[in-house]
């Protein structure tokens, strides 16, 4: 009986914690998410009191229209553009500041993450000027090297001004992650490191043998962080920069969805595209789950 | 090898480094602007509750207005100190009237809930974001004004409809919405440039080209434009093309209003894409335009890096705080016309409507008649800083010159004006980024004809 009282209140205990948790989250992604299912079986203006039920007729128009695919491709060029870039050199710098023992290792590690402070707005914004034809950094820099100065506009090339939202991206993304690794890089006890400086490996073999093996869980949840983030968030940076221009050339779903709901008073459709994100985002997360599969190492 | 690695790591760490600082410099030296993405930024004013002056008796009210009233109006590039006042006039003039304003840069999105759950306010201004007239008055949001306006009179007894500069947009045969605002869209330019080089000043098509060979002879770009919101360059250049071409009428203008399909395989629409093309292919468009938002190219043309820049008559009131004290506004409402030939008004309206189911339709009507009144016209231009739709004489009002310029090009008999068409958003849409996409040759009038007809096809499903 007493035995049976100390397990209720430990599950009393579990569940104050876990219900209101529970409650918040069903309220606000549990419920967004089944409304815009709903939305998206139905043609709306987004503002209308009447909607028309057109059931699957959204996702099929979502199939065949260019646009749409278009972002698709853009937004998997920017999970594969950023999950190399945000990796190679936050793993190097991560590597750099831990291993490397350069001086002033504490300064770098805050100036690298200052860009994480920022909001993307305001990243869009510098960058914005940085690739200004006229009157950016860019061109201005570039100009120091050529006789007649250089006017290219970064952002208006119709084929490849979604590379442009590359270095941004990256820029901004790094400091997070290099922090995230430096911090499993730390954990690796200091004695396997001097075992491998003793047999004589060097610091390409230390990282490739036990740096890397052991920190690959936070690689690995690195990875699919970026892929999601870009997925679900790259919506910011393009309308800050491009505005899904020029012609649609660098929309992403996300862009687009807000271009199609509020601009263009298709509720419906926007909610059709909310769930191809969300469809996107799941199964690359099961893919990169399983690609990314290895045996665990631990240190004992 | 060690001692490399460590090396090389030191040098991308600073050359990292040094790009974020420069960065920053960039970013400084550009200009102070911040990146507003709305084309009309908000000037939040103070709210100006003034005290109610010249309170009108309300003549043409019979009936004592009573219950709750509610007022939806953003707040945008024309402020907010006409509608506080126009309020507390209207207060006054009907005391038992609860006035309820909602009212903000925000609140279009802010009030869409009330609208889907069908319990809106009463009264509402239309104009920012998120609110588009043709797509209310299909939603069946508004109330239908046709055989009311007929015969509304405003409170001095003057019939609404006498007093407008620009008649009610009609949409399927009815009248929903009434224009409050009435601007133009434009060619601007420096007119202090012109005067130190020399340049004369276009009247039409061939003295705008003769003078743009002649500003890029001098090594000034001739032509910027907002590329990341091509509409500017649709309303300013492209349309008034069309209306030229069509010899003046714009019948043609309006049909493409209403999505038909023939309307955009006209010839004249053809002619006009033509001019761009021209604009295109003489190199007179700053390569910059493409890329780049309304407060960016409006920068470079303050900074008369660009000599013309198609836009609308409130950019000297938006960017007041950057014009450099030797500018001088030049306006001229359209370009494309043959030499001798009438200029052509693209008009920008802004306008209120009564929303159907309003509960104090009856107190949204007698505001509609206290609001547009000639007393009001001058009051309007004033405080807001655009001409207001009312036919009525600002010289004498203390208004800004441009506004008075533009009441004046407005209503003169050599300017065709043409009644503000609200574009299905998809065919809107679709025509902004053909227009960038002919911009940068991509693609031919014909290419242009065929997207957009592709979609106002859709549309008219």
């Amino acid at each position: 009986m007493k035995l049976g009282g100390a397990k209720l209140q430990r599950k009393l205990f579990i569940a104050a914690f876990i219900i209101p948790t529970f409650l918040y989250f069903c309220l606000f992604t549990i419920y967004p998410i089944l409304q815009a299912l709903y939305n998206s079986f139905f043609d709306w203006s987004g503002m209308s009191q009447f909607k028309d039920y057109v059931g699957l007729q959204n996702f099929k128009d979502l199939l065949q229209d260019p646009i749409m695919l278009n972002a698709i491709g853009n937004d998997y060029f920017l999970v594969a553009g950023k999950v190399i870039g945000i990796m190679l050199i936050a793993t190097f710098f991560a590597i750099a500041l831990t291993r490397l023992r350069i001086r002033g290792a504490g300064f770098f590690r805050s100036i690298f993450f200052i860009p994480n402070v920022l909001s993307v707005v305001v990243v869009g914004v510098l960058w914005g000027f940085i690739y200004n034809p006229q009157i950016g950094f860019l061109n201005a820099f570039l100009s120091l090297f050529t006789k007649e100065p250089v006017t290219i506009n970064w952002l208006g090339f119709e084929s490849h001004s979604i590379w442009m939202l590359l270095p941004p991206t990256i820029w901004a993304g790094i400091g997070f992650y290099m922090i995230l690794l430096i911090a499993a890089i730390t954990n690796i006890p200091e004695s396997l490191y001097e075992a491998a400086d003793i047999e004589g490996a060097g610091q390409w073999h230390q990282f490739w043998h036990i740096s890397l093996p052991l920190v690959w869980e936070q690689m690995k949840i690195s990875i699919i962080n970026i892929m999601m983030t870009t997925l679900n968030g790259s919506f910011v940076i393009v309308t800050i920069m491009t505005a899904g221009g020029p012609d649609n050339s660098t929309q992403v779903m996300g862009s687009y969805l807000y271009q199609q709901a509020f601009k263009q008073a298709h509720f419906g459709y926007g909610a059709s595209i909310g769930i191809a994100i969300l469809t996107t985002s799941l199964v690359t997360t099961l893919l990169l789950q399983w690609l990314l599969r290895r045996e665990q190492v631990e240190v004992s | 090898m060690t001692f490399t690695v460590k090396k090389t790591a030191a040098g991308a760490m600073a050359i990292a480094m040094s790009l974020a600082v420069l960065a920053g410099c960039g970013g400084n030296s550009g200009s102070n602007n911040s990146a507003a993405n709305s084309p009309a930024p908000a000037s939040n004013t103070p709210a100006n509750t003034a005290a109610p002056e010249n309170t009108s008796a309300g003549g043409g009210e019979a009936t004592k207005l009573s219950g709750d009233f509610t007022i939806q109006y953003f707040v945008g590039g024309y402020g907010d100190k006409w509608w506080k006042q126009v309020i507390a006039d209207f207060k006054t003039a009907n005391p038992d009237l609860n006035i309820k304003e909602e009212a903000g840069p925000q609140i279009n999105t802010q009030n869409k809930p009330k609208w889907i759950a069908g319990d809106p306010p009463d009264f509402v201004y239309i104009d920012g974001p998120e609110l588009n007239d043709r797509q209310m008055a299909e939603d069946g949001l508004l109330e239908d004004l046709t055989e009311w306006m007929q015969t509304a009179t405003n409170v001095d007894g003057v019939k609404i409809l006498d007093l407008l500069a620009q008649q009610p947009p009609q949409y399927g045969g009815k009248i929903y919405n009434v224009p409050l605002v009435l601007n133009s869209w434009g060619v601007f330019y420096n007119k202090a440039l012109f005067e130190k080089n020399g340049w004369t000043e276009p009247t039409d098509w061939d003295s705008f080209i003769k003078s743009s060979e002649a500003i890029k002879t001098a090594g000034t770009t001739p032509f910027i434009h907002t590329g990341k919101y091509p509409y500017y360059i649709n309303s300013s250049i492209l349309f008034p093309a069309i209306v030229s071409a069509n010899g003046n009428d714009y019948k043609l203008f309006q049909d493409m209003g209403n999505s038909d399909v023939e309307a955009f395989k006209s010839p004249a629409v053809l002619e006009a894409l033509n001019k761009i093309v021209e604009l295109r292919d003489k190199g007179f468009i700053d390569k910059a335009s493409v890329s780049i938002n309304h407060t960016d190219s409006q920068m470079l043309f303050l900074q008369n890096k660009d000599a013309y820049i198609p836009n609308g008559l409130w950019l000297p009131n938006e960017m007041s705080k950057d014009v450099p004290a030797d500018f001088k506004f030049g306006f001229i409402p359209s370009v494309t016309q043959k030499p001798g030939d009438k200029v052509v008004a693209n008009t920008s309206t802004a306008t209120v409507a009564i929303a159907k189911n309003g509960k104090n339709k009856e107190a949204a009507k007698a505001f509609m008649q206290f609001i547009f009144s000639v007393k009001q016209a001058s009051k309007f231009a004033e405080l807001s800083g655009a001409p207001s739709n009312i036919k009525g004489d600002i010289s004498s009002s203390s208004a800004p010159d441009f506004v008075k310029q533009a009441a004046a090009y407005l209503t003169a008999d050599s300017t065709v004006v043409v009644p503000t068409v609200t574009f299905n958003q998809d065919v809107d849409k679709a025509m902004q980024d053909a227009t960038v996409a002919l911009t940068i040759g991509k693609i031919d009038p014909q290419g242009w004809v065929d997207r957009v007809v592709k979609v106002v096809e859709k549309v008219k499903k």
